[in-house]
């Protein structure tokens, strides 16, 4: 185990020698006193084991591919946004566009979570300890978004695919979406995930998919119809 | 007098009345603006005479490289031409045109640029330098293509439609389109607006240290613009960071965008240059942060007028896709049948129909364009146009194409004169100063 102390390093410095460390193959990397730097574990590419004791700011474990990354605190906007592949555990709150554009994954966010969580979200799975935001799942694509509280308007606005489950209240749904009842497997699926963290809870979640009305333009010039 | 005269109720507005009247939502088409703006044909050269003297046009040297985004890169983007490829994604054009574009950037010691689709493995391979695009969609968007990229664009706007994402018909969201950007087979695909992750300038400067930690500061970070608010557009993303800063103006084109935008929305490239540049001496970061037009570059000419306003290079779009053979009455290709409209006026790039396998994902139009005589055609062309630039330099008496200034540019029409900051012909007068 190698500890990195952020004080004494400037972000590229510090994420220079993360880099270096996850390719030599170091069991477990540390960070200490983050102080709510922003990009901080920014296009880690390879797997390695990463704690980060204490909060961090904007942009904090992004563009990743492999990494599982623990932070014991709160993070601010852009959590794990467009992560490939890995782990991220966030013991407390995260701010706006948590998870934006995952691709792949396994995100938890132990207290709540800001506007837009999982915006964009193209795969992997989101688990959102308390509350989230407006336009939870925003122009979601693929993918899984568990919010074990409440979520705020305009859930699932525009989505295209992928599904949102919320355990508590709907502030609101947004554009293009709709609620369905959870199936028994998905219940039991996501009942598990929230025993492996140690979540007490086990709400009937509803589930938010979306409509696909939006999915075409309902009509095609006279020069397109025979074309499309 | 007859009804097709009437300045008001021309005969395209009939038929645009007629067809919204069918269609009950707004009418969507590739290409560009249809509008009549103030352009480089408007300013001249003032060549040399007893004031100064030329360069031997067609023997001398002639410096026609360039350096972009070396202010923060420690790899700055070193081109041979001031002309390099703009980003056109994988989707709206086919595998073989991308292909054919990268290899022909190669073939021409420039860049080409991925688009709003992710990266084409084969344009990877055959692109020496390669841009890569961050835009709100973030369709197909992975750090990994991301680390090989000899340059990094954050995609704010586009010329074409300001303000608005991308538009993909759902013909064209097909099999590896389809994959590649998660998104379900045949949808028609409208892209965000804003980013997920930013919305202001504030948050757009941790944005670009973002990816210049992803790419450790090896390589530029490069903002477009589509052409609107210039001024403070370009002091907000010079401030934010960026390396390089693409103005991308309203004549610039589009695979597919509601018409009405096309039409109606952002400003030409000539004043778009103006204000960036002036916005840019403003911060005192004219010089020090690249700046590159893009928007209905269409010769060495216009590349030649849009440096000597300011710019430090040129992207070009349309122009490589003609170069490529859009609009050109091939054998295979009969466009009246298949596309409706004569070889010359097709702007039908969304129906993903395109007759010479260019905006296609169809893989018996596909097989229309040859990426390697492509590659060719667009070779050539980008190099007519650098030998072109060349030719204009030395005739203003330099040997760089870096020199040209402003004060080598007369302006045509007064329109042109204001937008341009440049004297009227036969007048010592700048109108708007």
């Amino acid at each position: 185990m190698v500890s990195l102390d952020a004080s004494e390093l400037t972000t590229r410095e510090l994420n220079t020698r993360i880099k270096e460390l996850a390719t030599n193959g170091t069991e477990k990397i540390t960070i200490t006193n983050p102080a709510a730097r922003h990009n901080i574990a920014v296009g880690i590419l390879t797997e390695c084991e990463l704690e980060i004791d204490g909060s961090v700011g904007y942009y904090v474990a992004t563009l990743l591919d492999g990494p599982r990354i623990t932070i014991n605190g709160n993070a601010g906007w852009a959590l794990g946004e467009n992560m490939m592949s890995g782990s991220i555990s966030l013991s407390k709150s995260a701010g706006a566009s948590v998870a934006a554009s995952m691709r792949g994954g396994d995100m938890f966010v132990g207290g709540n979570a800001g506007a837009r969580a999982g915006i964009g979200m193209k795969g992997g799975t989101l688990l959102i300890g308390g509350d989230s935001g407006f336009l939870t799942g925003f122009m979601m694509q693929k993918g899984r978004i568990i919010v074990v509280g409440d979520v705020g308007d305009a859930a699932g606005d525009s989505m295209y695919e992928g599904t949102i489950f919320c355990g508590g209240e709907i502030g609101s749904l947004g554009a293009d979406s709709k609620i369905e009842e959870s199936t028994e497997d998905e219940l039991i699926e996501i009942w598990n995930l929230l025993e492996e963290r140690g979540i007490s809870e086990r709400p009937h979640f509803k589930k938010i998919v979306s409509q696909k009305t939006l999915y075409h333009y309902d009509e095609q010039e006279r020069h397109e119809r025979p074309l499309i | 007098m007859v009804l097709g005269s009437n300045q008001i109720w021309s005969p395209w507005t009939v038929e645009d009345i007629h067809a919204k009247a069918d269609l009950g939502r707004y009418r969507i088409r590739g290409m560009s603006t249809h509008q009549k703006v103030t352009h480089f044909d408007d300013l001249t050269f003032l060549s040399t005479g007893l004031t100064r003297f030329p360069l031997e046009g067609y023997k001398e040297q002639c410096n026609t490289s360039v350096s972009l985004g070396g202010l923060n890169a420690e790899n700055p983007l070193e081109l041979d031409t001031p002309i390099y490829i703009t980003g056109m994604s994988w989707g709206a054009l086919s595998a073989n045109a991308k292909t054919a574009l990268g290899k022909a950037a190669s073939m021409a010691g420039t860049a080409s640029c991925t688009g709003d689709g992710g990266m084409l493995p084969a344009e990877r391979e055959a692109s020496d330098k390669l841009i890569y695009q961050v835009l709100p969609s973030r369709y197909g968007l992975n750090p990994n293509h991301m680390a090989t990229a000899q340059a990094i664009e954050i995609v704010v706007g586009q010329g074409a439609k300001p303000g608005t994402g991308g538009l993909l018909m759902g013909v064209k969201v097909q099999d590896d389109v389809a994959i590649s950007r998660d998104l379900p087979v045949g949808v028609d695909q409208r892209s965000p607006a804003r980013h997920p992750d930013w919305l202001g300038p504030d948050d757009l400067a941790i944005k670009i240290e973002q990816l210049r930690e992803a790419t450790n500061w090896k390589v530029p970070i490069h903002v477009k613009l589509g052409a609107c608010r210039v001024s403070d557009d370009v002091k907000l993303a010079a401030k934010a960071g960026a390396d390089a800063i693409v103005i991308d103006s309203m004549v610039a084109g589009t695979g597919a965008s509601a018409e009405i935008l096309l039409d109606h929305s952002g400003i030409p490239t000539v004043p778009a240059i103006v204000l960036a540049r002036e916005a840019l001496r403003q911060i005192g970061l004219y010089g020090k942060v690249s700046l590159i037009a893009s928007g209905g570059i269409r010769s060495g000419a216009d590349v030649a007028k849009a440096l000597a306003l300011g710019a430090d290079a040129c992207a070009i779009g349309v122009a490589a896709l003609l170069a490529l053979n859009c609009n050109r009455d091939i054998p295979e290709a009969n466009f009246e049948e298949e596309i409706g409209l004569p070889a010359g006026q097709c702007n039908r790039c969304h129906t993903g129909k395109c007759p010479v396998g260019i905006a296609t994902q169809d893989p018996s139009l596909m097989k229309r364009l040859d990426p390697d005589e492509g590659a060719e055609r667009v070779a050539n062309f980008l190099n007519s146009m650098t030998m072109e630039l060349a030719l204009l330099t030395r005739s203003l008496g330099k040997g760089d194409v870096k020199s040209l200034e402003p004060e080598d540019l007369a302006a045509l029409t007064i329109e042109a004169s204001a937008m341009a900051q440049i004297p009227l012909v036969g007048t010592n007068k700048v109108f708007g100063s």
